[in-house]
């Protein structure tokens, strides 16, 4: 029943990537080329609503946190590195299998990328786990947690400006 | 956007996943030797809620494609042609070397988009906000030069 309820959520949020337009080479270089704001409205909307929905299920004791790990320095490399595959590809991992679907080859291409990539990382991991990890390692620390306020407090008015941003950027086309 | 609350999603978790499965299949001494790997898959399964939500990606867009009819073979993408030309081999290749960055980087930060861009974000980490910033500087900087946005105006 469980895989059955994450196959539907998963086509669910397939076809709502398609729908968008993240599945695009396109709509994610012009995004990344600051041309396009279809995408940016898409993340901005997701993150509005992840805000205020998980700090809200939060405060009533109801949400599934599962704060990342903080390592300093090797978060600013992952980071690089993912971004300059995202620029090259147009994709992301999920955006990739969407778009394979879609019967796009490059994404067939980037999936088994993606698969080598993780399966190296998996195999350079003990080496990499005391190198670079154990650098700069502060545990999962949230930005409300630091000053010491709840949630619901900052993510309410951050989400709110997320959707209203959301909701002002210009249409594509609107703005050439 | 119920999906992002139910349980906080993970893409490229899943890559490892099957990785790890598939690997179990073929070698199974080679998998287990690796924690990182005997870790994720965990009981080298994939009848996981998790992996289904995956699986559930291509059949939802798949599926969306058709309905709008927007299916397509398309090999090279419009921008890439423009600077790269039309050579489908180049377009493979580079997508492939694409991907690998792109799950070697998620792996290395402990997530993708899904992850930590939506549901890290979401929660206001400051792992997920640093990974965030970085991702899209990068990102930009590396899309502006590879298509061509420098030195043309």
């Amino acid at each position: 029943m469980k895989l059955l309820l994450g196959l539907v959520l998963g086509a669910v949020f397939g076809a709502a990537l398609q729908l968008s337009g993240a599945s695009s080479h396109t709509k994610i270089t012009n995004a990344l080329r600051l041309k396009d704001m279809t995408i940016m409205k898409v993340i901005l909307t997701a993150i509005g609503v992840g805000l205020i929905g998980v700090h809200l299920l939060d405060a009533l004791g109801l949400a599934h946190m599962k704060v990342k790990d903080l390592y300093l320095p090797g978060m600013v490399v992952a980071g690089a590195i993912f971004g300059v595959g995202f620029a090259v590809t147009g994709y992301c991992p999920g955006t990739a299998l969407a778009a394979a679907a879609e019967g796009k080859p490059d994404a067939w291409a980037t999936v088994f990328g993606g698969l080598l990539g993780a399966l190296v990382f998996a195999f350079m991991f003990p080496d990499l786990e005391t190198v670079l990890m154990a650098l700069g390692q502060y545990g999962p620390v949230t930005i409300h947690e630091s000053f010491g306020m709840p949630g619901v407090m900052l993510a309410v008015p951050l989400g709110a400006l997320c959707l209203w941003l959301a909701v002002r950027l210009p249409d594509p086309g609107g703005a050439r | 956007m119920a999906v992002a609350l139910v349980q906080p999603i993970g893409v490229s978790t899943q890559y490892v996943v099957l990785d790890g499965v598939l690997l179990h299949q073929v070698l199974p001494d080679v998998a287990d030797q690796s924690a990182y790997l005997s870790e994720a898959a965990g009981g080298w399964t994939l009848a996981t809620y998790e992996f289904f939500f995956v699986l559930g990606i291509p059949i939802g867009a798949f599926l969306a494609a058709w309905a709008t009819k927007r299916f397509s073979t398309r090999l090279v993408p419009g921008e890439w042609a423009h600077r790269f030309g039309p050579i489908p081999g180049r377009r493979l290749v580079w997508s492939c070397i694409g991907g690998f960055l792109l799950l070697f980087g998620a792996r290395f930060g402990g997530g993708c988009t899904s992850g930590h861009i939506i549901s890290g974000v979401s929660q206001l980490a400051v792992s997920s906000l640093i990974f965030s910033a970085v991702l899209f500087v990068s990102a930009i900087l590396t899309a502006r030069w590879l298509y061509g946005d420098w030195g043309k105006q």
